[in-house]
């Protein structure tokens, strides 16, 4: 794992890319624990101030630093994303491994099932649930809700896996050799699922986070809790914009920003170092 | 056996082929093919025969110059009959090479399974090929293609279907029916039956045999399998580590095989009535990216002299019509 | 060609499956919550004023008849159906005594119209230039394309939505902002409603594509980057065919015929991305009407919209697998 890791910094610009911008993006979220302000509270500096050497990044019309309030925002939308990552990754590894080893009647129902998620619009029946859920819609009940309807893509991602482990002849070798299942499905097709596992994580969390912050800004979530969309959604409020309050919008928007290119890059290096076929590309060995 | 007494219709001489990578820092060189010589007369059958990675698909997509990074012709030459300015197709400008490709020169390729569009009938990939060669109108055409199948013994309501209608055994003879079309006269053909059974493999060797009778055209055809070769080769060359070692009529290298490496593959074919034990080849083929100098088979060859550790032994034809490339038996001849 | 029939099938009893389990769903979502909609809607109407008790009874039995919620859970649910299959979902309450449904019929072309197009220009914008940058990997044009899709590709709807309004609204204002036309002008097919419809689609519509095309881009690409590989391909290059007839006979035509199930998959996606853009820019599409009625507390508008969406990304989903075969003949495969 290391020696990938090495050699993806060394040579693969977009990996180094990722891995800087989620760097930042993760020291930010760090520096939250040590700041000198609490998240909910406001009015505690003056407000509208632009970004100066006082203010790192300027301040909003609440009256907040905006520096230190990214931190949590960041922080709080981060850890959203990984609640939902984690969440969906479960469900979907046991509908995907479930299918793709069972075959039979069992995959074609898992399938018809998972085909269902992909294909229902997920903005409006998370909207309807913040409808009737109101103020009783918290974070974490947020992600669950995500990580229950967010599951599918990657479930089929992990199926296909699995479908083509399973009719590889060193499986077969495996079982003639008398190997226990556990031990197939440990030692010797982890190391195949857990890269699909590893880069769909970051795509989801991609696609979690910006349902988070497209919900938050329209004010669907719940806006006490500061997140990114959440300063958005007040930046709006007090029409930051026309008032000329860009830095409350900016930043966030371009913290946010790094984040998602980040993580796609990582995403993106990781597959295709993992997969050969691109790898030849790589070495010229194509037109 | 008639062999054309003409000028050869392929004529290869030290031909040279290398892999050139750079990846993640390490720059690699393999010699997949190192100074190979051999003629393909007209109307005649070639074999090539040797194991996985003795060079023999590398060789012939140098000879056919389908040459692309990182695969490089490094020297030599692999002249054609009806390109005889140019001592190679890879060396030819692209205008010159699609005039002669499938008009002159066809390839069967290895695994055929998969060689048609899968989304496109037969018979646009029929249109594909040859229209361009044969003219005509797009009905006229396809009359032709349909006479052309039927000449082969294939049912002509073949063109209709999609590929994947179509058997394993049936997609490879209509991909022989479209490689000799045109009636080239050079017909490459890659282990076209290594995926079959062996019932449609004679079913497919006997319509190449055929077909190749009827039109004079020359065969280099490839594969591991010293019994294909018995069967319908009218010469054999006998492929080690991207270097020929041996070549001659079929019949002779089966009789009088002389290089060690070829007497073991033909000692391990199994004849009926013989129940002796089969003794496999110490060692395994060497890495052609560090290859061992002087005669690559020395590290795994029983008659091994010090000379072979040293010079690479030249092709000499020892018997008429048979060439090899031994210290052991043409003793003095360096390459 | 035997094989069609089962497959028509197949696609049509998953689009039946779709809606049952959407439209159950939003029951489920709805009957399910701690909240009863009816006090809910009341308490709205009735916070800045004072009504007497006899009619705020009254409001609540005539809202529970509107809303389909009289009855047992059994006799709801039955009602439920019954109502979306009629495509009546009550009143709105926020544009009373308007229909849900005549609003959704007013919003849904908006939508569609958006939607479709936009999807169009960047479904086979995408394709073209991603098999492109694919085929001739050393273009320096196609490579530098690569780079800008895979910066913008990640990044969701409501940024590039914002990113476009603050440049066209503040910075460079040379195109309207807001609404999906001017509201002066009479509805019809004139010219200058049409046109000034166009012009107010631009925004809308350039924030669905700039996004849309960077992943339809790098998908063909690698798509592509696979297939010149494949036997097929080769064998073709080999018999010296015109690289044009090869790239798109054999290696485009290849590389499309997943992008089509991409399609159907990602539809929902794009509806999501066209719902928040919608609002950015105060299109009047089914977007901008789902997150107003929110706002607004109107039961029957949210629910409506939401059956609607669900039924109407089915029926996108559908068409475009009944066309599947039209490019890949191998039905029996899927």
């Amino acid at each position: 794992m290391l020696v990938i890791l090495r050699d993806l910094i060394r040579y693969n610009l977009e990996f180094r890319i990722g891995l800087v911008l989620v760097a930042i993006v993760l020291v930010m979220a760090g520096l939250s624990f040590v700041s000198p302000y609490p998240p909910g509270e406001v009015y505690l500096v003056p407000p509208d101030i632009p970004p100066s050497a006082a203010y790192w990044l300027g301040t909003t019309s609440r009256g907040q630093d905006v520096f230190w309030q990214l931190t949590f925002a960041i922080r709080n939308t981060l850890s959203f994303g990984i609640m939902v990552a984690v969440l969906s990754r479960l469900i979907a590894l046991v509908v995907g491994l479930l299918a793709g080893y069972s075959g039979g009647w069992i995959d074609r129902v898992l399938m018809s099932i998972n085909d269902t998620f992909i294909i229902i619009p997920l903005f409006p029946i998370l909207i309807l649930f913040y409808f009737v859920l109101r103020d009783t819609m918290s974070t974490p009940l947020l992600a669950m809700i995500m990580a229950c309807l967010g599951w599918a893509y990657d479930a089929r991602l992990i199926r296909s896996v699995a479908l083509s482990l399973k009719t590889r002849e060193f499986t077969q070798t495996s079982i003639f050799s008398g190997m226990k299942t556990r031990e197939i499905l440990a030692r010797e097709h982890l190391p195949y699922v857990l890269p699909i596992v590893f880069s769909t994580t970051m795509n989801n969390m991609n696609w979690s986070i910006g349902i988070e912050v497209t919900l938050a800004v329209l004010g669907f979530t719940d806006i006490n809790t500061p997140t990114i969309g959440g300063m958005i959604y007040w930046a709006n409020q007090h029409t930051a914009l026309v008032a000329g309050i860009w830095w409350w919008i900016a930043f966030p928007v371009a913290l946010v920003v790094m984040t998602f290119v980040g993580l796609f890059l990582l995403a993106v290096s990781m597959n295709e170092y993992i997969d050969p076929r691109s790898r030849l590309a790589r070495m010229g060995g194509s037109r | 056996m008639s062999s054309s007494d003409q000028l050869p219709v392929l004529q290869v001489r030290d031909l040279q082929a290398h892999f050139r990578t750079r990846y993640f820092g390490v720059n690699r060189e393999v010699r997949a093919v190192d100074g190979v010589s051999f003629d393909v007369r007209g109307n005649e059958i070639y074999g090539l025969a040797g194991e996985s990675s003795s060079g023999k698909t590398t060789l012939i997509k140098t000879i056919a110059g389908l040459l692309k990074p990182p695969l490089e012709m490094v020297g030599g030459s692999a002249r054609f009959a009806f390109l005889p300015e140019w001592d190679a197709i890879g060396r030819a400008p692209p205008e010159v090479v699609r005039r002669i490709r499938w008009r002159h020169l066809s390839y069967i390729m290895q695994g055929s399974m998969n060689v048609l569009n899968p989304l496109r009938r037969v018979r646009h990939s029929f249109r594909d090929f040859a229209w361009r060669h044969l003219g005509g109108s797009k009905s006229e055409f396809d009359t032709r293609a349909a006479a052309h199948l039927e000449r082969v013994r294939l049912d002509p309501s073949v063109l209709a279907a999609y590929p994947h209608e179509l058997s394993g055994g049936m997609r490879q003879r209509v991909t022989i029916a479209l490689a000799t079309i045109c009636k080239p006269e050079f017909i490459i053909a890659d282990e076209p039956t290594t995926a079959l059974d062996v019932v449609v493999q004679k079913e497919v060797l006997g319509m190449l045999r055929a077909i190749q009778r009827e039109m004079g055209s020359s065969v280099l055809f490839i594969t591991h399998d010293m019994g294909v070769h018995a069967a319908l080769t009218d010469r054999l060359g006998i492929m080690y580590a991207g270097r020929l070692v041996e070549d001659g009529e079929t019949p002779e290298i089966f009789a009088r095989p002389l290089h060690p490496y070829t007497r073991h593959l033909i000692a391990s074919l199994p004849r009926i009535g013989d129940v002796e034990q089969r003794e496999g080849l110490e060692g395994t083929p060497p890495n052609l990216a560090a290859p061992p100098p002087g005669c690559r088979f020395h590290p795994r060859c029983p008659l091994a002299m010090p000379v072979c550790a040293t010079t690479v032994p030249a092709m000499v034809e020892t018997l008429p019509g048979h060439r090899v490339a031994c210290h052991a038996i043409n003793p003095g001849a360096a390459a | 060609m035997s094989a069609y029939p089962t497959y028509f099938a197949k696609r049509l009893a998953q689009f039946a499956l779709v809606v049952f389990i959407g439209v159950n769903l939003a029951f489920v979502i709805t009957h399910a919550s701690p909240i009863d909609p009816v006090e809910q809607s009341i308490s709205a109407v009735t916070s800045f004023g004072n009504t007497a008790p006899e009619a705020i009874a009254a409001m609540r039995t005539s809202l529970q008849e509107l809303y389909g919620l009289k009855g047992t859970l059994g006799e709801q649910y039955l009602t439920f159906w019954s109502r979306v299959l009629r495509g009546d979902f009550g009143p709105s309450l926020s544009a009373f005594p308007t229909p849900v449904s005549t609003l959704i019929g007013r919003a849904l072309p908006w939508t569609a119209g958006l939607l479709i197009v936009s999807t169009l220009i960047t479904w086979v914008l995408g394709n073209l230039l991603g098999g492109l940058a694919g085929y001739y990997q050393r273009n320096r044009t196609l490579k530098l394309m690569g780079v800008v899709a895979m910066g913008v590709h990640p990044i969701p709807y409501y940024i590039v939505a914002l990113l476009l309004l603050i440049v066209f609204g503040f910075l460079w204002p040379v195109l309207p902002i807001t609404g999906g036309s001017a509201m002066n002008l009479q509805q019809g097919w004139n010219w200058p409603f049409v046109s000034s419809v166009l012009l107010h689609s631009v925004l809308p519509a350039l924030s669905l594509i700039l996004i849309g095309l960077g992943s339809w881009f790098l998908g063909m690409r690698s798509l592509v980057s696979n297939i010149v590989t494949e036997d097929y391909v080769v064998y073709a290059e080999i018999a010296g065919l015109d690289s044009r007839r090869v790239l798109g006979s054999y290696i485009m035509r290849n590389a499309l015929a997943p992008q089509v199930t991409g399609l159907a998959m990602s539809l929902g996606g794009i509806f999501n991305g066209a719902v928040i853009t919608e609002k950015v820019f105060g299109y009047p599409g089914v977007g901008t009407l789902l997150v107003d009625a929110v706002y607004a507390g109107d039961y029957g508008l949210v629910l409506g919209v939401t059956t609607v969406s669900i039924i109407a990304v089915s029926i996108g989903v559908l068409v475009i697998d009944l066309l599947y075969p039209l490019i890949d003949p191998r039905v029996e495969l899927r």
